[in-house]
């Protein structure tokens, strides 16, 4: 009956979440647009249904019961679909933070490698909020770093190993030749981004 | 208990078995056989988000003296049945509350508000207090060292929790996980 294509939907839209709650970097999988177009179709045929039931309208409970269930299951389908887009832009909205807002904001596309997997809209949207997120940052707020790390900063200095190589890369402070395998001792501060980005290792 | 929930939206496609109050022409894909009408007193499975509003609105009154009854009636569904109850009431905290249903809690929560069952509501009140401490229990026993796996108990505890009390024993177990790392690495 109408709502079970919504059922799955939302099925898929909790796997989606427990997938992400169990490893934080993991990507969004891939957007349902068959299943969505299909729940679309659907709340189509709800509706002239609907227009059909207004048109003969003879009053009288048998119409009124008949109505009643035609715009619950609409309102099913509308809820499902806007919970299933809800929790992958939850997911879009912490990728935008994580990962794009660093150093020097090279660009968006590239960042996210699930950009497949996502729907036109969500990748527009993606970048929209990314532009935002940047924004803010260049406001006001531009001597805090907003998108930095959340941990809170126990030492000045830290020892830092290269996990990969990246040939000498510059920083605001200065320029680091990362080699592989060599050992530094730096200023946190300078190194936050390259530890996120996944460069050097904290020891 | 949000409108985005998507626990809370799972929990409102569970079918319960409902009575049909009136002749409904054109609704028989409820049934499933589309193109008959609904009998009086059919019994169909109705998924909560349907039947709870059926069950609210009412049709015209026929005559004065009756008094207006509403499209559908629920029938007592098994999962708050005194067999259940009982069951609770003997001993929660070993009980599988996992095959009754994957979201007990949200369901009773909604079951007890649409017909102010305030035994029932104390019944899972209860419930949630006895297994709240088991849940504690299981979750304050966690070994710092990562890719452990949880004791066998642990492991069968997890198995019977509904999904409102697996996010507790989450929650739980990650904040003692994170307090007893902290206070190792200082």
């Amino acid at each position: 009956m109408y709502g079970d294509l919504a059922n799955k939907l939302i099925l898929e839209a909790k796997r989606t979440q427990q997938l992400v709650n169990t490893n934080a970097s993991s990507e969004l999988p891939m957007f349902q647009e068959e299943m969505v177009h299909l729940i679309l179709k659907e709340v189509s045929q709800l509706q002239r249904n609907a227009e059909f039931l207004k048109l003969q309208e003879e009053g009288g409970k048998v119409s009124k019961c008949q109505y009643f269930v035609t715009m619950l299951c609409m309102e099913r389908n509308k809820r499902c679909l806007l919970a299933y887009e809800k929790v992958r832009s939850e997911v879009l909205a912490s990728l935008a933070w994580e990962h794009n807002g660093m150093e020097f904001f090279s660009d968006i596309t590239g960042k996210t490698q699930d950009s497949g997997n996502l729907s036109h809209y969500e990748q527009e949207y993606l970048k929209e909020y990314s532009q935002l997120v940047s924004d803010m940052k260049t406001g006001d707020l531009i001597d805090v770093d907003l998108s930095g790390s959340l941990t809170p900063p126990s030492d000045v200095f830290i020892d830092v190993r290269v996990l990969r190589d990246a040939g000498e890369i510059q920083t605001e402070y200065g320029v680091f030749n990362l080699i592989k395998g060599s050992q530094f001792f730096v200023r946190q501060a300078d190194v936050e981004r390259l530890i996120q980005q996944g460069y050097l290792q904290k020891l | 208990m949000g409108y985005y929930d998507v626990d809370e939206i799972l929990a409102a496609g569970t079918k319960f078995s409902c009575k049909f109050n009136y002749d409904i022409p054109g609704l028989g894909y409820l049934e499933g056989n589309p193109g008959r009408q609904l009998n009086k007193n059919a019994k169909i499975e109705l998924p909560l988000w349907l039947a709870s509003v059926l069950a609210i609105v009412t049709g015209d009154q026929e005559h004065d003296d009756e008094e207006a009854l509403p499209f559908v009636q629920f029938l007592s569904p098994e999962m708050f049945s005194s067999k259940v109850v009982n069951a609770i009431k003997s001993d929660a905290p070993t009980l599988d509350v996992h095959s009754i249903s994957g979201q007990f809690y949200t369901l009773g929560i909604k079951w007890a508000t649409l017909f102010s069952d305030v035994e029932l509501a104390g019944v899972i009140n209860k419930m949630l207090l006895e297994r709240a401490l088991e849940i504690n229990r299981h979750a304050s026993s966690v070994s710092v060292d990562a890719g452990v796996a949880p004791s066998d108990s642990t492991g069968t505890l997890l198995m019977t929790l509904d999904e409102f009390e697996k996010k507790l024993y989450k929650e739980t177990h990650d904040t003692y996980r994170d307090a007893k790392l902290w206070l190792s690495r200082r």
